[in-house]
This record gives C-alpha cells, sequence and structure tokens, in this order.
C-alpha cells in the first residue's frame, strides 16, 4: 500500500483561471497618486515639470467653480458621441459589405488599406476647406479616425462567423435576409464589439486633434491651451478627464457587450 | 575664390589684431535656441562672422520650430540662452524664476512694415477696411496667448471694443490660418508681411493695416536661464556685446532708410545672405528678405514698460498665473540704455 501513496502525484492543476479583484485596480491607483504627491511634497519632482496631484485637482475643482468644465464636457461628448456613431455606422456597413460580397471585398479591401494610414492630423488643413472650422470638421475628423478601424473589425469578425452555422441555416431553407439578421449579424457581434473598444478610444484620443482647429471650448481644446500657456496643472487636469472619459466609455461598453452577447 | 580669399584675410588679420588672446583661454560652449527666421538673424550674423568666437564663445545653435519650445528648452536647462517672441506660455516659465529676459529682439516700429491685419476678400467688399472695426468679426489666430492674440488685445484695448465680441478661432499654424481666411472660414487673421503679401497677391485677401500704425509693442527677446545669469555674469556680457555687434550689422543692412524714407537695402545686406542662407528656413531669397526683415533695436534696448503691459494683460485674461512679476524675470544690466523703464 505504501509504494501506491509514494507514487501518488499531487494535484497540479489550478491558477491560470482568469479572474478580478475587485479592490486591486483601486489600490494600485491610491499608490501611484501617493507617490507622486509625496515626490512633489518633497520638493524631488521640480514643480516646473510636474505639478502635485493636489494642484491638479485644484485647477480642475476651479474650473467646476466657474462653469467651465462642464461646458468643456458637453462641447467635446456632442463631437465625441455624433462622430463616432457616424463613423461606427458607415464603418459597420461597408465592413458586413466586404464580408457578405465577393465584389465589395475586392475593391473594398485594397482601398481601405490604402486610406487607413494616412494620419488624419496631416489633413487638417484640408479639412479647414473642405468642411469648414465649425462642428462638421471636427465631427469628421472624428468620424473618418473610427470607420477605418470599424470596417477592419467588422469585416473580419462577419469573416469569423462559423461558415457550417450559415450552411446550416441554409439546409433550414432561411432566407439570404434572415441569415444576415439571424446568424451573422450576433455572430459578428464579439468582434464588432471589441472594435468599438478600439475605436471609443481612437474617438477620445481624436478629440484633442479635432479640437485644434477653431475650437475655444471642449476638453482638446482645453488641453491644447494650457499646453500653449505652460499651465502644466491644467495639462494634465486635462489628460486626469481624458482618461476618465475613457474609464467611463469602457464600463459602458462592458453593460452594452453583457446585454448584446446573452446569447453566448 | 576671390571671396575666400577675403575672408582668409579677414581671418588673419582678426588673429593678428588679437595676439594670443582666442588662443590662452580654451573657448566656452554656449548653446542657444532658437527659430530658423529672420528674426533669428542678428545671432546668425554674429555666429557667422566670428563675432561669438571673439568673445571666447564656442555658440551651438539649436533650432527649434515653435517658440513655446524655445522656451522650454531654456527652461529645462537644454540650453543656455534663447531666443524667441513673447508668448503667454513664456510668461508662466519666466513666472517660475527659469529666466532672465536680457536683451531686445523684433518690435514694431513706425515705418517698417512687419505685421499685417488681413481681411478676407467677402468681408473687405462688405465694408470692413479698417483695424477698428474688427468687433462682431471672426479671427483666425494659431493659439490663444500668442502674440497674434495679444495683438487682437491691444486693439481692443485702443479702439474700446470688447474683445469677447471678437469670435477668436485658433487653427495652430500659420498655413491653417492662410487656409482658414483663403477658404472664407473667417472675417480675418493677422499675418507676419510676407504671408500676408501672398494672400492679397493671390486675391484671397486684403490688407487692411500694419501693426505698427497703430500699436507699437515689444515682440520677442534674448533671454537666458537664470541659472547662468547668476553664475556666469562675465559670460553673459561677452554673449550680449557679440549679440550686439550682430545686431548692428543687421540694422546697417537691412533697417537704412534714404532720405525720403524709404528703406534701403543693398551692398550690405548681400554681403549677409549667405549668413542668412546658411540659417534661415524656408531658405530665403533678397527679395523675401527685403519684405520679412523686422525691425530689431540696433543695441538690444527693450520697450519695457510694455513687456509689463503684456504681463498684465495675459493676468487679465487669466492666461497667466497672478504671481508673475515682469521685474523679476527682466535683468536690465546688460544693456544700457532701456525705454520706459517704470519706476518702483
Amino acid at each position: 500500500m505504501p509504494e501506491v501513496a509514494k507514487n501518488t502525484v499531487a494535484f497540479r492543476g489550478g491558477g491560470f483561471v482568469p479572474g478580478t479583484r475587485r479592490w486591486a485596480p483601486w489600490l494600485a491607483f491610491l499608490v501611484i497618486i501617493a507617490c507622486w504627491e509625496t515626490a512633489s511634497q518633497l520638493r524631488w519632482l521640480p514643480a516646473l515639470f510636474m505639478p502635485a496631484p493636489s494642484e491638479v485637482v485644484q485647477a480642475l475643482h476651479a474650473l467646476l467653480v466657474d462653469g467651465k468644465l462642464v461646458a468643456h464636457i458637453v462641447a467635446s461628448l456632442k463631437r465625441i458621441v455624433s462622430g463616432w456613431i457616424l463613423g461606427s455606422l458607415a464603418g459597420i456597413t461597408l465592413g458586413f459589405m466586404m464580408g457578405i460580397f465577393v465584389l465589395a471585398r475586392s475593391v473594398g479591401l485594397p482601398i481601405v488599406s490604402a486610406l487607413f494610414p494616412i494620419p488624419k492630423i496631416a489633413l487638417l488643413p484640408l479639412f479647414i476647406l473642405w468642411f469648414g472650422i465649425g462642428e462638421p470638421s471636427k465631427v469628421a475628423t472624428i468620424a473618418l479616425g473610427v470607420f477605418f478601424p470599424t470596417v477592419v473589425s467588422a469585416f473580419s469578425a462577419v469573416d469569423n462567423v462559423p461558415r457550417n452555422l450559415i450552411r446550416m441555416a441554409q439546409s433550414f431553407g432561411l432566407s439570404t435576409r434572415m441569415i444576415v439578421f439571424k446568424v451573422i449579424l450576433p455572430g459578428a457581434m464579439p468582434g464588432i464589439l471589441a472594435g468599438f473598444r478600439i475605436s471609443s478610444s481612437i474617438a477620445l484620443i481624436l478629440v484633442v486633434a479635432a479640437e485644434m482647429i477653431g475650437a475655444d471650448t471642449g476638453i482638446g481644446a482645453f488641453v491644447l491651451a494650457a499646453g500653449n500657456l505652460m499651465q502644466i496643472d491644467q495639462l494634465i487636469g486635462g489628460v486626469v478627464l481624458l482618461s476618465l472619459l475613457g474609464l467611463g466609455v469602457s464600463a459602458l461598453l462592458s453593460i452594452a457587450e453583457k446585454i448584446v452577447l446573452r446569447w453566448r | 575664390m576671390l571671396k575666400r580669399t577675403l575672408r582668409l584675410a579677414a581671418l588673419f588679420a582678426l588673429v593678428l589684431l588679437m595676439p594670443g588672446l582666442a588662443f590662452a583661454q580654451p573657448k566656452e560652449k554656449v548653446t542657444i535656441s532658437a527659430l530658423p527666421f529672420i528674426s533669428t538673424a542678428p545671432i546668425f550674423i554674429a555666429k557667422e562672422r566670428g563675432y561669438f568666437d571673439a568673445e571666447g564663445i564656442d555658440l551651438d545653435i539649436k533650432i527649434f520650430n515653435a517658440a513655446q519650445a524655445v522656451a522650454v528648452a531654456v527652461a529645462s536647462g537644454d540650453a543656455d540662452f534663447g531666443i524667441t517672441a513673447f508668448t503667454g506660455g513664456f510668461f508662466n516659465l519666466a513666472g517660475k524664476g527659469a529666466l532672465k529676459v536680457i536683451a531686445a529682439q523684433s518690435r514694431e516700429e513706425p515705418g517698417y512694415n512687419f505685421v499685417a491685419y488681413v481681411a478676407s476678400k467677402k468681408a473687405y467688399e462688405a465694408g470692413f477696411r479698417s483695424p477698428k472695426d474688427f468687433a462682431g468679426k471672426s479671427v483666425a489666430i494659431t493659439t490663444v496667448g500668442s502674440s497674434f492674440h495679444y495683438n487682437l488685445g491691444m486693439l481692443a484695448d485702443k479702439y474700446n471694443f470688447k474683445l469677447d465680441s471678437v469670435q477668436m478661432k485658433p487653427v495652430q499654424s500659420i498655413p491653417n490660418m492662410m487656409a482658414a481666411l483663403s477658404g472664407g472660414q473667417v472675417d480675418a487673421t493677422i499675418l507676419p508681411a510676407n504671408n500676408a503679401l501672398k494672400l492679397e497677391e493671390d486675391g484671397t485677401g486684403k490688407i487692411i493695416g500694419w501693426v505698427h500704425e497703430h500699436t507699437l509693442w515689444q515682440l520677442g527677446a534674448l533671454f537666458a536661464s537664470s541659472k547662468i545669469v547668476k553664475e556666469k555674469r562675465p559670460l553673459v556680457e561677452r554673449f550680449v556685446r557679440a549679440y550686439q555687434k550682430g545686431l548692428a550689422d543687421y540694422a546697417a543692412a537691412f533697417l537704412a532708410k534714404d532720405s525720403q524714407g524709404n528703406r534701403m537695402i543693398g551692398e550690405k545686406a548681400l554681403a549677409l545672405m549667405p549668413a542668412l542662407e546658411k540659417w534661415v528656413q524656408p531658405k530665403p531669397s533678397i527679395d523675401t528678405v527685403k519684405i520679412a526683415a523686422n525691425y530689431m533695436d540696433p543695441q538690444g534696448r527693450l520697450l519695457v514698460k510694455n513687456i509689463y503691459d503684456q504681463v498684465a494683460w495675459n493676468q487679465a485674461q487669466g492666461m497667466v498665473d497672478k504671481s508673475v512679476k515682469a521685474e523679476d524675470f527682466i535683468d536690465l544690466s546688460f544693456v544700457k540704455g532701456h525705454f520706459d523703464v517704470p519706476k518702483k
């Protein structure tokens, strides 16, 4: 009997299981900010190069008090949301067509590949001439930035819908329309939502570029002006606002994923 | 060939004139941050003509593409000196005690066209003919706190209109400002002479006045890091001497006027072209220099009170911190005879 016991192997599985600790991210943020504040208070970080977190909070608070903060956020959100919706709708439509129709794919793929890498910021003077310096040029900058990654993610999401599911639907005699809406659309949803995570971040990044042109309100315009005036506390404050917005959008998308992907 | 022989002869004469001096002490390495514009010409001239070498300074010129970067380079210690235009950002940096203004660069001077108010063709035809009428117009500027913004602020104060009534459109760069005006997106803009004339040539804009006809002010300055001013005063004095020689050559070549008050640009200007061609971007021709060469005090004297005014104006707009005091970042001791020094 003892021989058998000697040969038993201890359980080696376990670990490597994805999961989350709710307190961990908060603690990490807290530690980083505390270290930063301490370094500033002890003057290890020169005030000229890096303001203390408390100064950033003060700058944001001053902005909140005189009402400009809300105006900046509202102005930027309008541009981000409308640009993102426009870009996403156009992107998903084209991506789906490229995923389903051979001709659309053969024509669309090279065109998208050719236009995707063009830096939108380099085209700003052109955008001024095309769209003016009002809202249209800002929304267009964001929409164009969102459009290309959405096309790519929608196209590959449709492409990755298992063929056997489509074949099965066909053998049950479903119409093409039904197949697109009942099989391909839900099947492509995970890929599209993953694309949304990327495109929403791109929209946030591009709001700064979009507001380079003729904007006096908006988080991007605020960050740019603070940079030009070397008001570093406000500059960091604006950047913090952008990352808070990013966190908010990410949380919203998680909720959307839970609802839309319930079928999984 | 002849040129080179002459230059060699000049060099030889210089060596003879200063026996041993230049060789006795090793030259001190000094860095200046600057923009590749005509407004930096005195530095380029002094460098190419060996005025810095004669003062025992081995000058390294670091070229940047924005006024902001020039000031930041000095504040961060990457450069010892800097030369550029005043901006809100400059005053905020200076207020932190990192740099000291020591001599003048460009200023608006009567009779020297430098920066123009430009109306779009449409606004001009609709009756926008004078800089007094900026109220209610949309105007493209580079950025909030830029010199163009301040130009409008001075007009508003002088002609009693509210700056708030002007719709300021920050578009980041001069090419964007020109595009906004040509495309009819704004009623007006404010541009340096060569850009303004280009728009008039294209027929998309109309010059309705020059800044020097309305408001005189100090556009920019030579400044040094506070550290070098404190620790190496004699070096700064030598630097300013070489800079003043460059300024004097520049003034003689580009700022002279004949008896009718027309600017004369001749032999002396041509002689300076190689130095400018080497440093100024885009590469200038004598014709572009004729238009772009702006007024600089031949001795580097500042309009001191105007700098105080600029700081106060920026503070009133909420763009510069209230704690910034002009007297703390201007050092008047390196150049004699500054203008309108406020009494303490």
